[in-house]
């Protein structure tokens, strides 16, 4: 498919879920406290664009530190447990309970740690984030041809050689993709974080205030401007893919009868 | 002093045994090819030559040092069996790359630029083409040109060709020879085809069915340069017969 095409259908995707919102609200006359319709929630969004775009901005700074300092962590220590099945082993349980404990848990231990502001939200989300980017930087690492592995040994190439030259460039199909979902992972740490008192800036603290005061529209624009700010995330991480990823079978053109294309820049 | 000097040398993987006691000698400048059936351990042989595997035993000396220490001064070119191209880099990048790890060693000899040898080998209009843009052979040819980019006195060739078409295979070995010979880099090469074997070689040892050892080495009596029709010549066939005769008298062992 043709990437306007592509995008038009999208498009049409979005204009057909936004109607069908508008008119479940409006027709079955849904409590303004339940559910509002798209048209209220765009129109609050309108009519105070520059606050917004402010909480906007903040959320993204403390979404994207939090991203940055996940992966460089994720990458180091990926490395280092790449390394050694046994490391690998004995650090996975540590990760997979930072994965799944509730995060709202730990939110005054960390106020009471680092304060209030940026730092306590900033790590959070890479505390959130970092799991899933180790796993993806071992099994990344871990994925490199082993044909290539013993063409380096055999002009005896250091261990950082390797690493910089043959893994982690095979890593980072599998980083991308946890790009992905680490960056709505990210925004999701970043608005509970701000909503759970750990600031008075961003998105969440706008969502937080007004679920305070009942103010049913600011909350949904506050959700509203979240959900953009991720497909902004989604956008950047998709163009990195067809720059990095160029070689990558993910972003070739499949010349198979009936097969699905990948997207074509 | 020989190029490549194998003494007793044995290679064991658990309760399997690859390779039994094998002697071998490889002058400076020849091109042997070791000929054996499937899982006759000529890999594991080059392996150990390559210093990637150490031997259970046995001695092993390249170029006058270890194997580990050739390794380390990059006197040694490898082409595996597979192209293992590095898929995010271009052709010429790819040809460049052994040049570029482990600089400290730096390349032993003077080569030829990796551009100069991609032309050579007829990707010259492929410089900046990507690895899965090409076909199986051009990749092989890719892989070629990164070894003797490197300059190395000694190639080590793991079945290059082995993935090939029967064609392509043919003018593999052809552009092989053009372009070694008049360098006189030594080459170990690995192969179960009898006709690559006759081809390339000064000297064929055929190796027995696991556990491999040299069951025979024949002397290939052929002018150099070699040219492409030399695989119609009688004298050809006879080497080609006898050692097919060996190989068989190898895997009856």
């Amino acid at each position: 498919m043709r990437t306007r095409t592509a995008v038009v259908a999208g498009l049409i995707g979005l204009a057909v879920f936004t109607l069908a919102w508008e008119l479940f609200v409006r027709l079955l006359d849904v409590e303004p406290f339940i559910l509002l319709p798209p048209s209220r929630i765009i129109g609050e969004l309108l009519e105070r664009p520059g606050f917004y775009l402010q909480a906007t901005l903040v959320t993204a700074r403390h979404a994207l530190a939090g991203l940055a300092i996940a992966v460089v962590v994720a990458v180091l220590l990926g490395s280092v447990l790449a390394s050694s099945r046994f490391l690998e082993h004995a650090v996975q349980p540590v990760l997979m309970l930072v994965l799944v404990a509730p995060w709202v848990a730990y939110f005054t231990s960390i106020v009471v740690w680092l304060g209030r502001g940026d730092p306590p939200v900033v790590f959070l989300v890479a505390l959130v984030t970092m799991p899933a980017f180790v796993f993806a930087t071992v099994a990344g690492l871990r994925s490199a041809d082993p044909a290539a592995r013993e063409l380096f040994a055999s002009v005896d190439a250091r261990r950082w050689e390797v690493l910089w030259r043959l893994r982690l460039p095979s890593a980072l199909p599998a980083l991308l993709a946890t790009a992905r979902y680490g960056s709505a992972l990210a925004l999701a740490a970043a608005y509970y974080g701000e909503g759970g008192n750990l600031t008075n800036e961003g998105l969440g603290a706008v969502g937080r205030r007004a679920a305070n005061g009942q103010n049913g529209p600011v909350l949904w624009a506050s959700v509203l401007a979240t959900v953009l700010l991720g497909v902004v995330f989604l956008t950047l991480i998709s163009l990195a893919e067809r720059v990095l990823l160029r070689w990558h079978v993910s972003q070739r053109r499949s010349l198979l009868v009936g097969e699905p294309e990948p997207p074509v820049p | 002093m020989a190029a490549v000097e194998l003494s007793g040398v044995s290679r064991r993987f658990g309760r399997t045994e690859a390779l039994a006691r094998t002697d071998l000698r490889v002058e400076p400048g020849e091109i042997v090819t070791v000929l054996g059936p499937s899982g006759s351990g000529k890999t594991t042989l080059l392996r150990i030559v390559g210093g990637l595997v150490a031997p259970s035993s046995g001695d092993v000396v390249v170029d006058g040092m270890a194997p580990a220490r050739a390794r380390a001064t990059k006197r040694i070119g490898f082409v595996p069996q597979r192209p293992a191209l590095l898929p995010w880099r271009t052709v010429e990048d790819n040809a460049r790359l052994l040049l570029q790890v482990n600089r400290g060693a730096g390349p032993p000899g003077a080569s030829a630029g990796s551009r100069d040898l991609l032309q050579q080998v007829g990707l010259g209009d492929f410089l900046g083409a990507y690895p899965h843009e090409l076909s199986g052979g051009m990749q092989q040819r890719v892989s070629l040109a990164r070894a003797l980019a490197l300059g190395a006195p000694l190639l080590l060739m793991d079945e290059p060709f082995a993935a090939l078409d029967e064609i392509t295979r043919t003018d593999m070995r052809h552009l092989l020879t053009e372009l070694c010979e008049p360098l006189g880099t030594t080459i170990l090469f690995v192969t179960h085809s009898i006709a690559e074997a006759v081809f390339l070689s000064d000297r064929v040892a055929v190796l027995s069915s696991r556990p491999g050892t040299v069951v025979g080495i024949e002397r290939v009596d052929l002018a150099r340069p070699r040219s492409p029709d030399l695989e119609d010549d009688p004298a050809f066939f006879a080497i080609e017969r006898r050692l097919r005769g060996l190989l068989h008298e190898g895997m009856a062992r």
